[in-house]
């Protein structure tokens, strides 16, 4: 079938599969899907999916058939009622794993691994001890005085704005936690070898981090232009023990760092653990990374809980992948009355094509592993996104965003380069926090927002990360 | 108004000389007396906070003389005598007014992010007991790297700032060598509404030049100071001077333990909070106290910060680790306790790094804050007291130490701080099984890592 056919051509050590795909034709597993990702070769359809009540799916993926599972649309307004995901990883119709027949079992066993330490009494207190004494947690929930009394109004009302403090992590973003969490699951799986894909070196460096600290061989994959552009975070990995990989095939960046990592895996797929940065990609790491990062949410509860006796009214976080903004809303996506607001790059402006607002713009398709919304042409091309923070500029999104949005649990907007500039100053300025690029589209979101919310709203913004990776950048274009 | 004449050398400075009422001169050594372990301003660390500082205010209700044995005081031109006063007194009503310290507390925890962790480095444990038949100390780390800016100077900033804004001034200006007090006192500027002027040496802005960009975006002014030579040292004589100038409508922030008191104190007080979460957090991790209390020592304020707790406990050693620079005889380094004499510099008697005309020498150090060629007074008393050991490390060792911790524990830690990890070399094959070493990670080393990346190899 076509995609064994796909995955044997680009894995020459890939053993030839007779696995079989056999979708009806009405839904179709993918609709538009560039062949330059994964050269899965799937058939491009132009029509998207569609859903129908009461229609079943008989889809084999695996050489033993699998029982076919009935898709019916319910009525499930009730977040407590949803599967995030279901048995096959789905959420809705979103995520699943659409991988190469190699990787199917190394993802069944990461899955029970991981549903295994869930419940670990010893792993949690191993993990919740890193994360305490290295990565510096919890962090802190802090009331932005300056910021609040910046979005006032005349007559004195407003909301109240605080700042989920995920800066001060070790490394300086959230990306640790699932970076600690996948590493520690590794070392239980007995992989000795850990690889990841890096854009502008974030994820990489917290990669290497953890490596380093739990003496694990690490390689990143990396674009070659990347590496040119960020030499420090490459040398910066090195230091920390890593090996970086330079990658020059397609544009030279991340999608194609991506797809290098995804072979390498197919390849070592026994002694090797993939640590993906984000909520993307093929079940179980939408729901695992999710996991290792809810303990965002959970903090904010108690301390919502200790500092006003309630919960938050609004959640507002960037969404590039979506995993930070995943670990902040989890906790609270069954509680209906807790807005969940998403702020992704519209990088030039959404009508000038150079953006990266997957959920504003895109259509839904295959990525990666996963179905969601994807930022493609009229051929199923991926577009390059661009967004002045490189980690929004990704054309997907995770699946569980696709969904979230999809049944209107959460919104999502947008906010342009510019904006994300004029938030990172002002954040700066009125707070002495500098917030990373990503973090201040979110930021600069509350511009939009505050004018709407009644007196005394509690705006929780998860800031993910320090800027002072940015800070050349910021100068360069604020003309400081 | 009696007239003191110095018998010790004075360091040329650009504001007058004058001559100094308001405080004892010590001119004899028979004056000290090392064992009465006399300390200003310390208390029983282990009780009651408010209690300590009651105390202390009561030692203190006379007007103080800031001396710490016979080093400290207050060095400087009239005009300031009473601006220091003036802040001693605020400073003491602070320590003991419930609302500002809840305020700082509040301040300290949501927006510092303390308490730091006390992180056992267990892969640098392991290091060392396998260089020793697996026999070792075991190697805890106290976080500083994690607080709000990457280094332990914020604890510090945050709440002078604080007291000028109590004060109801409106501009705050402070020296900065490496830049991190200057991005510290900024982001405190920026939260509380002050106005923020950095005097920065040029030099230094060229070698930390990410410190500059960081105070610029926070909204304060950096002065270059000097344009052709100059470093750490003549920034804080500008700084002062400028004060001088400015007195009544700006607040002088020191950012380390030395100046004229209450610098030296006030600083010690607000960074003493690290070795006090240290004591607890050592307590809880294996129901005792340290054995070996290590830390760099460029001006002094993270090694007081971390050892003032721990002073009355004999058992506790107290270890400082200066900059040996190019290495101690090629008077190319910055280490004070070891190769300085006791002089007058910057408002306090302490020792210092002259040559032979009085002069004092441009230190140096790859760790750029550790370049200061004096050291905090109650440092000097500490040493010459024998209370306090220190040693020193040189650039290599301590690029050498930065690449260690990375790789070990995915740690990077200041250049200012490897100082500190570099002397473990030395230290754990001394130390029997078991000991408990805290060794004070004062600040992230994000800012050093081009540094190291153009660090000849050898």
């Amino acid at each position: 079938m076509a995609i064994a056919a796909a995955a044997a051509a680009t894995s020459p050590t890939t053993a030839r599969t007779t696995a079989t795909l056999s979708p009806p034709p009405p839904i179709s597993s993918s609709s538009s899907y560039s062949s330059a990702q994964l050269n899965f070769g799937l058939p491009k359809s132009t029509a998207r999916p569609r859903t129908t009540a009461g229609l079943s799916i008989s889809c084999t993926m695996t050489r033993d058939a699998a029982a076919a599972v009935a898709v019916t649309e319910k009525d499930d307004s009730d977040p407590a009622l949803w599967s995030r995901p279901d048995a096959f990883g789905r959420f809705g119709k979103f995520g699943g794993k659409y991988v190469p027949e190699t990787l199917m079992y190394a993802l069944t066993e990461l899955e029970s691994a991981f549903n295994s330490i869930r419940n670990d009494p010893d792993f949690q207190a191993e993990l919740g001890g890193i994360l305490k004494d290295y990565v510096g947690r919890e962090t802190p929930l802090y009331f932005a005085e300056r910021l609040t009394d910046h979005y006032r109004r005349p007559n004195g009302e407003g909301p109240h704005i605080y700042l989920k403090r995920e800066d001060l992590n070790h490394t300086g973003a959230h990306k640790i936690n699932n970076a600690i969490g996948q590493v520690l699951l590794a070392k239980r799986l007995g992989k000795k070898r850990i690889i990841a894909e890096t854009g502008a070196g974030q994820h990489g460096v917290a990669t290497a981090t953890v490596c380093a600290r739990f003496g694990l061989e690490c390689i990143i994959y990396m674009g070659a232009q990347d590496m040119e552009r960020q030499a420090l975070n490459v040398f910066r990995m090195r230091l920390l023990g890593a090996e970086v990989r330079g990658v020059h095939s397609g544009t030279a960046t991340l999608k194609d760092a991506t797809s290098e990592a995804i072979r390498d895996w197919v390849t070592n797929v026994e002694s090797t653990h993939y640590i993906l940065g984000s909520v993307a990609g093929p079940h179980p790491y939408p729901m695992m990374v999710r996991e290792f990062h809810k303990v965002i949410g959970e903090e904010t509860r108690r301390q919502a809980m200790e500092k006003w006796g309630g919960k938050p009214d609004v959640l507002v976080a960037c969404v590039g992948g979506g995993s930070n903004a995943m670990g902040l809303f989890e906790d609270f996506v069954k509680d209906k009355d807790v807005r969940l607001i998403g702020v992704e790059a519209a990088g030039f402006g959404l009508d000038s094509g150079k953006h990266a607002a997957t959920l504003t713009k895109g259509e839904v398709g295959v990525l990666h592993g996963a179905m969601s919304y994807l930022l493609q042409d009229d051929d199923g091309q991926i577009i390059e996104p661009h967004s002045i923070s490189a980690g929004l500029d990704y054309p997907g999104v995770g699946p569980e965003h696709s969904f979230l949005k999809d049944k209107g649990r959460a919104e999502y907007y947008c906010v342009t380069d510019e904006e994300a500039l004029e938030a990172f100053k002002r954040v700066s300025r009125l707070e002495g926090i500098i917030p990373a690029l990503e973090t201040s589209h979110a930021l600069a979101y509350l511009e939009k927002l505050c004018p709407t919310l009644p007196d005394g709203t509690k705006v929780v913004l998860n800031c993910s990360g320090r800027g002072d990776k940015d800070v050349q950048t910021a100068i360069k274009y604020l003309k400081l | 108004m009696e007239t003191h004449h110095f018998h010790f050398k004075t360091r040329r400075h650009n504001y007058p000389q004058v001559v100094c009422a308001n405080h004892r001169v010590t001119t004899s050594k028979s004056n000290v007396n090392p064992s009465v372990l006399r300390l200003h301003n310390y208390g029983n660390p282990t009780a009651d906070l408010a209690k300590e500082r009651a105390v202390s205010a009561d030692e203190t209700k006379r007007p103080s003389t800031g001396k710490f044995g016979r080093f400290g005081g207050k060095f400087v031109p009239e005009t300031l005598i009473s601006c220091l006063e003036q802040l001693e007194v605020v400073f003491h009503q602070v320590l003991q007014d419930p609302e500002f310290q809840e305020e700082l507390s509040t301040a300290l925890n949501d927006y510092v992010g303390r308490e730091t962790p006390l992180y056992y480095a267990e892969r640098l444990t392991a290091h060392y007991k396998a260089q020793n038949m697996g026999r070792g100390p075991d190697i805890y780390i106290k976080r500083e790297d994690l607080a709000h800016c990457g280094a332990h100077k914020m604890n510090n900033a945050l709440a002078q700032a604080m007291i000028a804004k109590r004060m109801g001034l409106t501009a705050v200006v402070a020296a900065t060598g490496a830049g991190q007090h200057g991005v510290a006192t900024a982001s405190a500027c920026a939260k509380l509404g002050l106005s923020c002027t950095i005097f920065m040496s040029a030099a230094d802005m060229e070698k930390q030049p990410s410190n500059v960009d960081l105070m610029t975006l926070l909204g304060a002014k950096v002065e270059p100071v000097r344009p052709t030579a100059g470093s750490f040292k003549d920034a804080t004589s500008d700084s002062i001077r400028d004060w001088t100038e400015k007195l009544g409508e700006v607040y002088y922030l020191a950012g380390t333990a030395v100046g004229p008191h209450p610098c030296p104190t006030m600083v010690r007080e607000f960074q003493s909070v690290i070795g006090r979460e240290t004591r607890r957090q050592a307590a809880e991790k294996w129901g005792g106290t340290p054995d070996a209390v290590v830390a760099c020592v460029g001006s002094g304020s993270n090694a007081l910060g971390i050892f003032h707790e721990f002073v009355r406990d004999p058992t506790v050693r107290l270890i400082g680790v200066e900059a040996a620079g190019f290495g101690l005889n090629t008077g190319k380094h910055a280490a004070t306790l070891a190769a300085g004499e006791v002089g007058v510099y910057h408002g306090a008697m302490s020792y210092l790094l002259q040559d032979e005309e009085g002069q004092i020498t441009c230190p140096h150090s790859v760790g750029v804050g550790m370049e200061y060629p004096g050291v905090a007074p109650e440092l000097s008393f500490l040493k010459e007291t024998g209370r306090m050991e220190f040693y020193s490390a040189s650039d290599e060792e301590a690029v050498e130490a930065y690449r260690r911790v990375a790789r070990l524990e995915g740690i990077l830690p200041a250049l200012e701080a490897s100082h500190a990890f570099a002397y473990l070399e030395k230290l754990c094959p001394t130390m029997p099984d078991g000991a408990k070493i805290i060794i004070s990670c004062s600040g992230r080393g994000e800012k050093d890592t081009e540094t190291v990346f153009n660090y000849p190899i050898s």
